[in-house]
């Protein structure tokens, strides 16, 4: 009977209206929650990030360098050739330098072993690590006559060397940069002051800078085998040796 | 120690420095010795003879295809999952360069190059999937079927993934260091994706309206007049949660390739919003289904208990979760959901084209293992080939160490 149908159709039709009419209703709120500000930050390392970000902000990390954990840093050249120099916390961590001791052009350099030495007014030298395999193509004469240009400037006019890369896109795996390059100068920072808290904690805590010559200052008598320890190089060749 | 004299260095080959990643050759085959390359390998060595075979012997000798089913994985898996999981390159190209969400413009490459391959690898799938697949210039040039469904796929694809193609262009170019070139082919990206979306918006819609000829045959609960809308938008959420997928293992895989400065999580809790409220509007629109049609009683029968499990685990589930996740902003949360609602829309596409596919026909498909072999095998193939590009072109960052970057 056409009634009959007419009210079956309808009865069809009031569940789809009925459907669509709590979509809308329920879209407004669920748009709402959704588009929301995020409440908090789940993963741990994201607060461990937040509250270590002094080291970070003490040495900067240009988003255009690799990171080798031994603190030396490495651009690639538009020549195919890669420029090498050390951060800013190796910079200052060893103390005011007496020179530089490059590695004759030419010669190998391997990744993760000791390509030169910070040496220091003292006489003492502290080796670091070459963040690539490679050929070195160029040093970074200016050195020579002021070495100091490493601490003032470790990001540009104090780079150490150009190399000619041999495994840079295998090597690159083991490099950081950005926001891990920026967790691990954190820790390294962190492990410093743990390592003597007194006086760079104070440092730490009343939002000073880090002086030339850190390890000094933490421990003048063996402030080189310090050193060593966090440019990786104490279980090297010991440098003065 | 020092001195100062600069020496001549021996200059490395083309191929060395583009192919073998400035690896001297000997060294290059090494590296690849990996596990990963290991399993890819004996997938290619067991698959690419049975591809073989198949083109050898025929359909009939290698697959369970029949005429009461005649298609099977190589149609629902390769080519209408591979094509909706492959739609994250038109989705992300639209919202930066059509919408203007310039965030999100670290990501468009992977997602593009996603989108190719995946379309790329379809369309291989679906070849092999052909009885006479050398009669393939046929209906796309001879013999027009203008009122044919697949006329219109068929057009769409073959000029959607021409469009990827151009759209990757620009990293290829970069990549080659052709200045010119890349200028010219970065000129054409509002183009390119303008039409992109138009060719997807048609044959992702339309790869579902090839079954709106088959109502008898699909199962009451996943026919529906609305199918085309139903594989549109769910191709949207799709493209959404692989990119999401993607640029996760992209950013554990290829750590030394990334643009480190860019703030992933950050974009991966924008695309779990966008991919929340689609779901959201695609579960209704599911409901609106059953609704339209009435079949309320089928929803508890064995195959109704079935697509509940779709709707309400794959479809409301992950858009819940989603929703939550950005809220806290758990970016892992959010990837294991992506994986989640990639698994979904698979499983989605298989109940469309098999599964729920001649449900009532005694004559039941279950794939042969030369067809589970090939699709595995084009699947390794779409990976290896991500990865070759990934490692050499620049798709992950812009700040490439050879000194090139996107103006």
């Amino acid at each position: 009977m056409i009634p009959h149908d007419i009210l079956t159709l309808y009865s069809a039709k009031m569940i789809e209206y009925g459907i669509a009419i709590c979509f809308l209703l329920l879209f407004i709120p669920f748009w709402k929650y959704v588009q929301g500000p995020s409440v908090a930050i789940a993963p741990a390392h994201a607060r461990r990030t937040q509250s270590a970000t002094s080291g970070a902000e003490w040495f900067p990390i240009p988003v255009d360098r690799l990171f080798h954990r031994g603190h030396a840093w490495a651009r690639s050249e538009s020549d195919g050739l890669v420029t090498v120099g050390l951060d800013g916390f190796a910079a200052k961590l060893v103390g005011p330098l007496a020179s530089v001791a490059l590695p004759q052009v030419g010669s190998l350099v391997g990744q993760g072993e000791p390509a030169w030495k910070l040496v220091a007014d003292d006489g003492r030298a502290v080796e670091m690590l070459s963040p690539l395999d490679g050929t070195i193509a160029e040093i970074n004469t200016d050195l020579a006559a002021s070495p100091e240009t490493t601490q003032l400037d470790p990001y540009g006019r104090g780079w150490l060397l150009r190399l000619r890369p041999q495994r840079l896109r295998a090597n690159s795996t083991n490099l950081m940069s950005g926001a891990a390059a920026r967790r691990w100068m954190n820790d390294a920072v962190a492990g410093l002051q743990r390592t003597v808290s007194p006086e760079l904690g104070a440092l730490a805590q009343d939002g000073g800078v880090p002086v030339t010559g850190m390890a000094r200052i933490i421990d003048p008598e063996h402030w080189d085998l310090l050193a060593r320890t966090h440019l990786l190089t104490d279980d090297k060749e010991n440098a003065n040796a | 120690m020092s001195s100062t004299t600069a020496q001549a260095l021996p200059s490395r080959s083309w191929v060395t420095d583009k192919i073998f990643l400035g690896l001297p050759f000997a060294e290059y085959l090494k590296s690849l010795a990996t596990p990963g390359n290991f399993v890819a390998g004996l997938i290619m060595a067991v698959g690419i003879p049975v591809i073989i075979y198949r083109f050898a012997f025929g359909l009939g000798a290698a697959t369970n295809l029949s005429q009461t089913n005649p298609w099977g994985i190589w149609i629902g898996f390769d080519m209408l999952a591979g094509v909706a999981l492959a739609a994250g390159g038109y989705t992300l190209a639209t919202a930066v360069y059509i919408f203007g969400l310039k965030e999100y413009h670290p990501i468009v490459r992977p997602a593009i190059l996603t989108g190719f391959l995946g379309y790329l690898f379809a369309v291989l799938g679906l070849t092999a999937d052909l009885g006479r697949p050398w009669n393939l210039p046929v209906p796309l040039f001879i013999s027009w079927g203008g009122p044919s469904v697949m006329f219109e796929i068929a057009w769409c694809v073959v000029l959607y993934l021409t469009v990827l193609g151009l759209e990757f262009l620009p990293p290829v170019f970069e990549w080659l260091g052709w200045k010119k070139a890349y200028a010219l082919a970065t000129q054409a990206t509002i183009g390119l994706t303008v039409i992109g979306v138009m060719l997807s918006t048609l044959h992702q819609s339309s790869l579902g309206g090839l079954f709106l000829m088959a109502p008898t045959k699909l199962h009451p609960l996943w026919y529906s007049p609305f199918i085309p809308a139903y594989f549109f938008i769910s191709s949207i959420a799709a493209g959404l949660s692989m990119v999401i997928v993607e640029s996760g293992l992209s950013h554990r895989a290829f750590q030394s390739r990334l643009d480190h400065h860019v703030n992933l999580d950050k974009l991966v809790i924008g695309l779990a919003r966008g991919a929340s409220i689609v779901l959201f509007a695609y579960f209704f629109l599911k409901v609106q289904g059953v609704a339209d049609s009435g079949r309320w009683a089928l929803l508890a029968t064995g195959y109704g208990y079935w697509f509940l499990v779709e709707v309400l685990g794959f479809i409301l589930l992950p858009s819940l979760v989603f929703a939550y996740a950005a809220r806290r902003a758990n970016a892992s949360l959010i990837r294991w959901t992506a994986a989640w609602t990639v698994l979904g829309i698979i499983i989605n596409r298989l109940n469309v084209s098999v599964i729920a596919l001649n449900w009532n026909s005694p004559d039941r498909y279950v794939p042969s293992w030369m067809e589970v072999m090939v699709s595995l095998t084009l699947v390794t193939l779409g990976i290896t080939a991500f990865r070759w590009i990934v490692n050499r072109m620049p798709v992950l960052n812009e700040h490439e160490l050879s000194g090139t970057r996107e103006s």
